[in-house]
């Protein structure tokens, strides 16, 4: 049976990475108590909200993220490429927990879901777990993930403003007059927030990436007031439209994955017409930024990982640093022969807002920053090595870019470096010998303490 | 509007705030009741904002 996101916080339980909170917790505290664990938290008694649980801080180390995917922790991204080299495709069930409560019409009330204010400078409280679901009818399902800042208890904003295949959705819809209903499901598994993140093929269907990571298809059921389909273990659904109104709703600032504080955006509005939820469900609150970028780690990663392998480029190993928030930079080793430092260079620039690559031989060890320093210190001549992009596509939350330049509902560009910090062509490798210690293979210093 | 919610337009009147600054201010109400509060001033379509995301409320 498929996992579901009760089944991960167990394993994370067992593993000792799960600590229980047993005492009352105003939910506006919540986000502080997160900030300070070292291990992810579950809240059995949050106050006003009897019914709920919460959970965080669930993926906040290459450890835990490793164990959300069920592989070692150098692995994740080769794991995830398993999962979009093996779609499943979803099934259709009759009826599943996360409708087990159905609330419509006067019912629908956002403030009966514990909606939490994550940072000092938050336009408002948000939902940040989401798993949103749209569909066009030339391109079909779309999964993404975006986040809902309250606003009244049927209306939250949402956050379009970078390109994406739902905002090309939306754009369509606007372009008629029309809403574009959505889903939100929240408390998925792990697998399904990684496919959601996976900036695939418009044509694509995510759920067929996160049935590849489960090794079996996502069941889903059909939602109550709108043509779309959820995670049927899921612990929370809403069901509602993004109004016609285009980007001019103030949202934000939230703190974004970017570890920056943000600003205020101009969005649409998500209003809500049902709200489906398990019996005495857990409420998922993933907190900026370091969850989210320990997950976008391997979604770019694998990305990495596919564009190489279709410019006929070994990889060896790939990462995208935390420190990049998983997102704008990947360090890459390669198996080269003559020319294809710069040819994986132009590969690895391709991947989405990714604005800085390094790419390394084999015998680099890219997990230790050092290495990678020593690489770019005697391996690169600027005048050679660099390869710069003009006017690529951005990322909005980069403040870099000047995004506050453009108007309303506009899109960044940005430049794009590419450092190739493999042995250049015509220098003989063994002018990189490294230093080997006398002795060291015959001479053991526990011997000796 | 709520007592509260006029409260809160007075507040918002006198001086920008963050969100936070607001919550801050009104911990002594419960969650629930301060969302739905805010709620009823999205609704009455009262809030602006300045350059640095904080809330006001134009004078009269």
């Amino acid at each position: 049976m498929k996992k579901s996101f009760r089944d991960f916080l167990s394993e994370l339980e067992q593993a000792g990475e799960l600590a229980r909170v047993k005492k009352p917790v105003d939910l506006r505290d919540v986000s502080a108590l997160l900030s300070q664990s070292s291990r992810a938290l579950l809240c059995e008694n949050v106050k006003e909200y009897p019914e709920w649980q919460l959970a965080g801080a669930l993926v906040t180390s290459r450890k835990r993220l490793a164990l959300a995917l069920g592989c070692p922790e150098n692995d994740v991204a080769l794991r995830f490429e398993q999962g979009l080299e093996r779609l499943i495709e979803p099934v259709m069930v009759e009826d599943g927990p996360c409708q087990e409560v159905v609330l419509q019409g006067k019912d629908v009330d956002l403030t009966a879901i514990p909606y939490p204010l994550m940072h000092v400078y938050d336009g408002g409280p948000y939902l940040s777990a989401t798993l949103v679901v749209s569909k066009d009818p030339q391109f079909g399902r779309n999964l993404g993930s975006y986040r809902l800042m309250y606003r009244t208890p049927t209306e939250t904003g949402i956050d379009l403003v970078s390109p994406s295949d739902m905002r090309r959705y939306y754009q369509r819809q606007l372009d008629q007059g029309k809403p574009l209903e959505i889903a939100v499901a929240m408390g998925v598994h792990p697998y399904e927030m990684l496919a959601a993140s996976y900036k695939a093929p418009i044509n694509m269907d995510e759920y067929a990436v996160a049935g590849g990571l489960h090794g079996e298809p996502v069941p889903l059921v059909k939602c109550k007031t709108v043509d779309l389909e959820v995670p049927a273990d899921a612990e929370l659904v809403l069901e509602g439209e993004i109004l016609p109104m285009g980007w001019t709703a103030d949202e934000g600032p939230f703190g974004e994955f970017s570890q920056i504080s943000g600003d205020v955006k101009w969005n649409p509005i998500f209003r809500v017409k049902c709200i489906t939820h398990r019996r005495n469900p857990i409420f998922y609150l993933l907190q900026m930024p370091w969850e989210n970028d320990w997950l976008a780690a391997p979604v770019t990663e694998a990305a990495g990982l596919r564009a190489l392998r279709n410019a006929s480029v070994e990889p060896v190993a790939i990462r995208a640093p935390v420190g990049s928030c998983g997102y704008w930079t990947l360090i890459a080793s390669i198996r080269k022969r003559p020319g294809e430092g710069k040819n994986a260079l132009l590969a690895l620039l391709s991947v989405a807002e990714v604005k800085l690559v390094i790419v390394t031989d084999d015998d680099i060890n890219i997990h230790d920053p050092d290495d990678v320093d020593w690489a770019l210190t005697f391996r690169v001549q600027a005048d050679r090595d660099l390869i710069v992009v003009h006017d690529a596509r951005g990322k909005h939350i980069d403040p870099s870019i000047k995004s506050w330049e453009m108007g309303k509902g506009g899109l960044p560009t940005t430049a794009k470096l590419g450092i190739d910090a493999t042995i250049p062509e015509g220098v003989p490798k063994k002018l990189y010998k490294r230093i080997e210690y006398y002795g060291q293979n015959r001479v053991k210093l526990e011997d000796y303490l | 509007m709520s007592p509260l919610a006029e409260q809160i337009c007075r507040e918002l009147k006198a001086k920008p705030q963050q969100f936070s600054e607001i919550a801050d201010a009104h911990r002594d109400a419960a969650w629930r009741t301060f969302l739905r509060t805010w709620g009823e001033l999205r609704e009455n379509n009262v809030l602006k904002r300045d350059e640095d995301g904080r809330y006001l409320v134009a004078g009269d």
